[in-house]
Formats: C-alpha cells, structure tokens, sequence
C-alpha cells in the first residue's frame, strides 16, 4: 500500500470526515445545505436582483454603474453625479440599460398597479411584459418578488448577527459552567475583590457616564451607536485590565493571595434559569417596544441576546464530559493556563454539536423575527421582510398572494434549517459511528 | 424528596429576584410619562392669565404621581456621578428630571442648575399671571410656547435663542414688566451655570442610599403594614400581595382586567391541550410500533413540517380561505367569539362558541401536537431498546400488551415534562392567535396593552408567567420521581 493511500485512509477515519460522511448520505440534509447557499446568494446579491436602479446604464452619452454607485454613496465615498442626483430611475430614458432581473426595489410604489394586483394578472399596467409584477403588489403598489427578494437579505442577517451574538455568549458562559464546574474555579481573593470593585467602576466609566452619548448616537444611526459602543467597550476593557495588573503586585501579601473558589456552575445555570423561566416573546416584544426608534438590527441584536441558552446549556453538557477526557488531564498536567485549555482544546471538541444548537437556533431566530414583524414590532415601517409583506395581506382578504408566497418563504427558510440540525444530529450520532 | 423540595424553593428567591429586577428595570426605561398617560395624556398648558388652572392641573399631576408611588425614588440605592443630587428623584416629571440631568451631564454645578430651573418655573407662573387682553394675548402666546419649552431644552444654543426670543416678547407691552424682570433673572442664573461649571464631578461615581421606602419595595412587597396597623389610603399592597397595580389607561386594577381575558385563554388552551394529547400519544406510539413501515414515515414527515409552519402563517391563510366569501368557502366565522343572547339555549351557544373556536383551536393544537408525537416516538424507540421490552417479547407476551402495558408507561416521562413548560403558555396566551382572530384573551390583552405603553400590565403577565414557568420545572421534576421510582432527589 502506497504511503500516500494510508493516510488518505487515516484522513477518512477522522471525526470530521466521519460526520461529513453520515451527513452526505443524508439526501434532504444535502439539499438544506444548497437551499442555505441560495439563501446567502440571494441574500447578498439582493440588491443586484431587483432594485429601481440599473445594474448598468448609458444615459446622456456616458456610461454608469448605478447599483454599485449606491453601494459608494451609503459609505460615503462617492457622490451621485449631477444628472443622476435625485431622479426617478423608472422616468429616466436611458440610451442603453442593463435592468436587474426585478425592475423594481421593495420600497417603489408603482402608482399605476396600487391596490392590491395579482400576479400575471391582466389587471397590471406596465409599460413590457419586463416590467410585470410577477408576484403581484400589495395596497400601495409595491413589488412582492422585490419585497420577497430583500426580505431574504433580512433573513440572512438575522440568522448570521443574532445567532454570532448568541453564540459567543453561549459558548463562553457554556464552557466555564462546564469546565470549571462547581470546584475548579479557583482565583486568589485580591483577585476576585479587585475584580468585582472594578466591574463596577468598569460599568460606571464605560456606559454611565457615557450614557448620553450613546443614546445621542443610537438615536442618529445604528452605525454611530456601534462606533460609540465599542468605545465604551474599551474602556470597559481598559478598566477590567488594570485591575487584573493591579494584582499582581498585591499578591505578595499573604492574606490576599489564598485562594478562593467559585461555584461558575450554579452562577451560569442559575442565569440560564432566569433567562428561560421569561417568556422570551413577550420579552422581546417589550424591549423592541421601548426602543424610541426600531430598527430591524436592533431585534436582530435582542434576539441574540436573548438566544444564548440554548447553546450555553449544549456548550456546558459537552465540556462535562470533555473536561474529564485524558487529553485534557495531559494538558494540565503539562501546566497549560486554564484559559488556553478551553479555547484551544476542549472548545475545539465541543464545536461540532454545538452547530446542531446554532441551525436548530438560526430557524428559531428567524421565526421569532418574522414573528414580529408580522406584528409589527421592531421593525421600521419602511423596511420590508417577509413577515411584514405576510401582515399586509390581513387588509385585504382577495390579495392571496400575499399571503402564500412570504409565509411559504419563511416556512421553507425553517424547514430547511430544522432539517440542517437533524441531519447534524444524525450524523453526529455516535451510535452510527463505525 | 422533602427537603429537595425545600431546596428548590429557596433556589427561587434569587432566581425571582432578577427576574423583578429585569422587569422593574424594563418598565423605568420604558419611554412616555406613566402619570400623563393614567392622565390621559391631557397637555398642562393653558392659555395666558389661567394661573389658578396651572396651579390646578400641577396639582393634580403631583397627586396622580403620588397615587403611583412616583414620588418614590426608584430602588434601594442609586449610582450616579458626583455631580447628580440624592434628591433628583423629587423632579417627579420624566421630561423635566431628563433635562436636568442633561444640563448636570454637560454643567455638573447642582446647585446653579437648580436655581436655574427655579427661575423657569417663576418665570412661567409670572407669564401665567399676566391679564389677558388685546395687547398681551400674541406675545403672551409666544412666552407660554417658549417657557413650556424651556423645561426641555439643555443644548445652549437652543436655550439662548428660547430666552432672547422671550426677551422680544416680552417688550411688546407694558404689561409684562414683572415678567422682563424674571426673563432677566433667568438669564443671568444660566450665565451662572456655564461660568461656574464643574463638570469634572461626572467622573466621580456617587452613591445614594434611600431605604425601603422606594418605588421597587412598593411596587413588589406594597407599603401596606404586613401584619397589623392601620391601612391607610392609596397605600399599595404590593405585587407578592397580589396587588399588581392599576391599568394606565382605563385606570381598572390589573387583576380585574385580567380576570376578565384568563378563562378564554384558559378555555382555548385547555382544549388545545386536550387535543394534542389524545391525538400526539397514540400516534407517537404507533409510528414507533411499525417503524419504517409506510405509516411511519408519512407521519415522521408530516410532523415535521408541521412543527415548522409558523403559526401566524397558517392563520392568515386559514381566514383568507375559510373565513371569506372571496374563494367560495366560506365556513367559519373569522373574528372574535360570537354574540351570546339570553335568549339562546345551551345547544345555540355551544355552537356559536364551536364554530368560533374551530380555527384558533386548530392553530394552537398543530404544533404542540407535532412536537409532543415526535416526543413520544423517540421515547417509545428508547425504551424499546431496553433489555426488560426483549424479555417480555421473549416470554411470548402480544405485542400490544408489550407496547402498551410495559414501554408505554415509561415512555411518559418526557411527554409530562412538557406538559409543565405548557402550563404557563397557557397564562400568558398564543400572543399572535389571539391577536390575529381577535380573542379577548391574555395574549390579546398583553398586546393592546404593550402597544398602548400600559406597563403595568405587560410586567405583570411577564412576572406571573416567570413565577408560573419556575413553578411547572418544579411540579415537572416532582412528578419524574412520581412516575419512575427509579429517580430519587433523596441524595
């Protein structure tokens, strides 16, 4: 046997390589995993794929790349030229254009098919068959493909920002509930005092005193907010850090250096408890509505915040188990830091189940968002997703295809992340292992 | 078990306690003025010349505030730079309490702030007391807007242009000489405050004690004696009392309006409960009975699906196509509960009620029954693993007596856990099946109530279902070692 066949056979055995095995035979899993690559294409490229502006145009003599123009303009680094500053893309008569495939961007109204027009239906007033509305249009004329195309680009954000949120958190708090345990969170008390004094001066620094300019910024853009946040962040940082140097040098005092412990177990699952016993709905229906201006990323990020515990509880059941595996005795044994255990060794063992949690996670996120959208919480009124195109069809009770085509979007969009978790779990089984 | 009992309970405390910490915390942040809203949102302005109207519509301000315990400060302590005073909290009004923290945010000199703030209210009742007439009515007009103003304002710009424009009114007539005297008296208490900043005392952190008698103790152990002692009026009896306050807008106490939505919820989810119990069981039992078999995986399959289909989905389409005339099947009514008439007998209200909750009933049951059969499956599937199911197939039982006399029973487990975690939902109420067939129910009310900003309200439903939701984890973990006595707490 050649070398280089032994080790592909060795690179076969591998847990990855099993679990991508289990996976592949799994036929509906595989075609989850390619609806969820459209998804992200679709997601992406939205605003290639219907949008008033043309993805290229020649208008008076010149040539331009509106959609990419735009791009330029909300960064701030272009400028519209005058000719093309504040027109209506639908009047402009253009020498040459090339159109996107929906002519139309989520917010246009379209004046001459207002009032609720089917698709395909005779009804609609378009000047070609290219500018039909082959999804129909709700009360004010607005596209449904449009709305149903953005809507996607919404959907993809809210599985990737609030399932991230929830994954650093769930991960981190998971892991030192299951790693250290009850007993192995040992810290000497100079430490833990410092470390509670200056949390507090922490928060006091970082987001008392800077409460107005948050609120300043937030109530300006989102952007703003998130520059200041992370200001405050540093701060916060910068303060924590001091006083994990303070330490070192009050150590020397006996008293101060013995060491105390701290149960992280009953800490974290108490917190968990606490989270899951709310009713998660209602509680994000009420922070979105306290919110003086709602903004889709601001759910995006309360639903986050709010879905950590189940990765937390995944996370902590796995180290329980990792923590007691010899290799990571060895490692101890070798006198690595607690903190490079975890991230570098135990962590690493435990991320497989816990993408099980985030695509299971990922469908419940964007339930909960469509969810609210549908009632119309924290969404701006101008913004489009599928779940406010699903709430406008309530007006109407002829206008069908508002109803079928958003809800089946989000249906599918779920189905397809359940399915994703349980051909994860499958293939994760280990009682199919070899 | 006992003492396991015990033990769990007292784990409550601190868990109870942050979850009334979170909701305390959620409804001060809460935007909108509570008292104005119990008020009815009426504005307290008037015209020029309506002193005694002022006066009156202060006053009744103060005593709604106080009515609320808004005149409490908000928590046992606060936290707040050096600068703010342990009194701020006496500025019962939200706007005006705002603004000053602004100008102590960018001033940091208290006590010039105050007099600053002063001089606004003398200012404004001196504009109030001016007689209305022809030569006063335009610019007096121009002063009430102005000074209404002023109490928000806290950017320097604005507040220069607010007191020069005051300064222009003001000169238009004789008749506000008194009032001249207090606009100039107001501006060179605000030169004041900018020349004698202090802002650096916002970066020492302050810390303010204030005792039980604070807005959180009230509002979650009452200030009404405990035990003996004279009950005074307007004392509130606290939330673990069972007082949970007053609605803001339609002033009814919470309890009472909640008495009123809890037995439709209760009834819609007691048949949804029902249903899916008696369908979920036997279906989960024999879907893992015949595994594999065609039956098997058409309902594996249907399950779900189903279990993914969002609710708000399903319901729209339901009374899109069954509710209306508009694609011939009109077969339900879509809203509300129907008309009860005294003249109706038990038959025509049973049908009326039925025919109403036909479509809500159904968008409750579908999920929970996907979920509870799925649950049922994979806990049949188990124990059929076991080596007891091998031993009594072995000594030739039937295999329905295997099924439902020995792995039936300790398959269960799981589905009673999940009727604990049902129990609270069922207080709180499907939020969006009651909203969307409009049935006067919890969910419907918490909505109405979140969108009207009637706190009060929303925070209760979200502490009572906390409390009930701690309360189904504890029956549930009681009732696994009821049913296995496999499991013992008892160490």
């Amino acid at each position: 046997m050649s070398k280089l066949s032994q080790t592909r056979q060795a690179d076969d055995q591998s847990y990855w390589a099993v679990v991508r095995r289990q996976f592949m035979k799994n036929r509906m899993a595989v075609w989850s995993l390619r609806f969820v690559y459209v998804i992200i294409v679709v997601g992406v490229l939205a605003d290639f794929l219907a949008n008033d502006l043309p993805i290229a145009c020649g208008y008076k003599g010149k040539t331009y790349l509106p959609v990419l123009n735009s791009y330029g303009v909300s960064l701030g680094i272009s400028k519209w030229p005058p000719e093309l500053a504040n027109v209506d893309w639908h009047q402009l008569s253009y020498d040459w254009a090339l159109l996107p495939p929906v002519p139309y961007s989520p917010q246009y109204m379209d004046n001459n098919n207002s009032g609720f027009k089917a698709p395909f239906g005779k009804e609609q007033v378009v000047p070609s068959f290219r500018f039909t509305h082959f999804l129909g249009t709700d009360k004010l004329g607005r596209d449904v493909l449009s709305g149903m195309i953005h809507g996607t680009r919404v959907a993809m954000l809210v599985g990737i920002i609030s399932m991230s949120i929830a994954m650093v958190i769930g991960i981190l708090l998971g892991s030192m509930a299951g790693y250290f345990g009850d007993a192995r969170m040992k810290m000497s008390r100079i430490r833990l005092w410092l470390n509670i004094v200056f949390f507090f001066l922490a928060i006091y620094y970082a987001f008392i005193v800077r409460s107005y300019t948050l609120s300043d910024a937030l109530s300006v853009s989102v952007g703003g907010f998130l520059l200041q946040l992370l200001i405050s962040l540093l701060i916060f940082t910068a303060i924590m850090a001091l006083a994990n140097l303070l330490v070192i040098p009050l150590k020397r005092i006996p008293f101060l250096r013995t060491q105390v412990n701290i149960p992280m177990d009953i800490l974290i699952s108490r917190l968990i408890e606490v989270k899951v016993s709310v009713p998660t709905l209602l509680l994000i229906l009420s922070i979105c509505a306290i919110m003086s201006k709602p903004s889709i990323f601001i759910t995006m990020i309360v639903i986050g915040f709010l879905g950590w515990t189940g990765i937390a509880k995944y996370v902590r059941a796995e180290l329980l188990r990792v923590r007691s595996l010899e290799y990571i005795e060895a490692a101890q044994a070798l006198g690595l830091s607690e903190w490079r255990i975890i991230l570098r060794h135990a962590i690493p063992n435990s991320l497989t189940s816990v993408l099980i949690t985030v695509a299971f996670g990922v469908a419940g996120a964007i339930l909960t968002e469509s969810t609210l959208s549908f009632l119309g919480i924290g969404v701006a009124p101008e913004q489009v997703t599928w779940g406010s195109l699903l709430s406008s069809a309530r007006s109407d009770a002829s206008a069908w295809w508002l109803a079928v085509f958003p809800g089946m979007a989000i249906f599918i969009t779920v189905t397809v992340f359940n399915l994703l978790g349980e051909g994860l779990t499958d293939a994760m089984d280990p009682r199919l292992k070899q | 078990m006992f003492k396991y009992v015990i033990k769990r309970i007292v784990y409550f405390i601190p868990t109870l306690a942050i979850i009334a910490l979170v909701t305390f915390a959620l409804s001060k942040m809460a935007p909108g003025d509570p008292v104005k809203l119990a008020l009815g949102n009426k504005d307290t302005g008037g015209e020029a010349g309506q002193a005694a109207e002022k006066i009156a519509s202060e006053k009744a301000y103060a005593a709604m505030a106080e009515k609320m315990g808004l005149h409490l400060p908000a928590f046992y302590f606060s936290i707040t730079t050096g600068a703010v005073p342990d009194t701020i909290y006496r500025y019962i009004k939200r706007s005006e309490r705002e603004t000053l923290l602004r100008l102590i945010d960018q001033y940091g000199n208290w006590e010039a702030i105050e007099q600053y703030y002063r001089n606004i209210r003398r200012l404004q009742y001196s504009i109030y007391e001016v007689k209305q007439d022809s030569s006063t009515y335009q610019p007096g007009r121009i002063l009430l807007s102005q000074i209404n103003q002023l109490f928000q304002l806290y950017r320097d710009q604005e507040i220069i242009a607010s007191i020069s424009s005051m300064q222009l009114a003001a000169q238009q007539s004789p008749a506000f000489a008194e009032v001249k005297n207090r606009i100039f008296e107001l501006e060179s208490s605000y030169r004041k405050v900018k020349s004698e900043a202090t802002p650096f005392k916002n970066y020492i952190p302050a810390f303010h004690f204030y005792g039980i008698n604070n807005q959180f103790h009230r509002w979650l152990f009452g200030d009404k004696p405990w035990f003996f002692g004279e009950d005074k009026p307007g004392q509130s009896a606290g939330f673990l009392r069972g007082d949970f306050g007053f609605s803001y807008t339609d002033k009814r106490p919470v309890w009472s309006k909640m008495k009123d939505a809890l037995p439709w919820t209760l009834l819609l989810n007691f048949i949804s409960i029902l249903l899916a119990y008696t369908i979920a069981i036997p279906l989960g039992v024999m879907s893992a009975r015949y595994k594999g078999s065609t039956m098997d995986n058409v309902s594996t399959f249907t399950l779900f699906l189903l279990n993914s289909l969002p609710v708000f989905w399903v319901a729209t389409l339901l009374i899109m196509f069954f509710t209306t005339p508009e694609y011939g099947m009109n077969w339900f009514p879509n809203y509300g509960l129907g008309e009860v008439t005294s003249d109706m007998n038990w038959l025509d209200i049973f049908i009326e009620r039925g025919a109403h909750l036909v479509l809500p009933v159904f968008c409750l049951t579908y999920g929970s029954w996907a979920y509870l059969s799925r649950q049922m499956r994979g806990g049949v599937l188990a124990v059929f693993r076991q080596d007891y199911i091998r031993t009594a197939r072995a000594k030739g039982l039937p295999e329905s007596r295997v099924v439902w006399k020995h792995a039936f029973r300790n398959s269960l487990i799981p589905i009673i856990t999940i009727f604990a975690s049902i129990f609270p939902a069922a207080i709180a109420g499907s939020f969006v099946i009651e909203n969307i067939f409009a049935i006067p129910g919890m969910g419907k009310l918490s909505y109405e109530a979140l969108f009207a900003r009637d706190y009060p309200l929303v925070f209760t439903v979200m502490l009572l279902s906390a409390i009930l939701t701690l309360i189904g984890n504890l029956v549930a973990d009681i009732l696994y070692a009821v049913v296995d006595p496999r499991i013992s707490f008892s160490k």
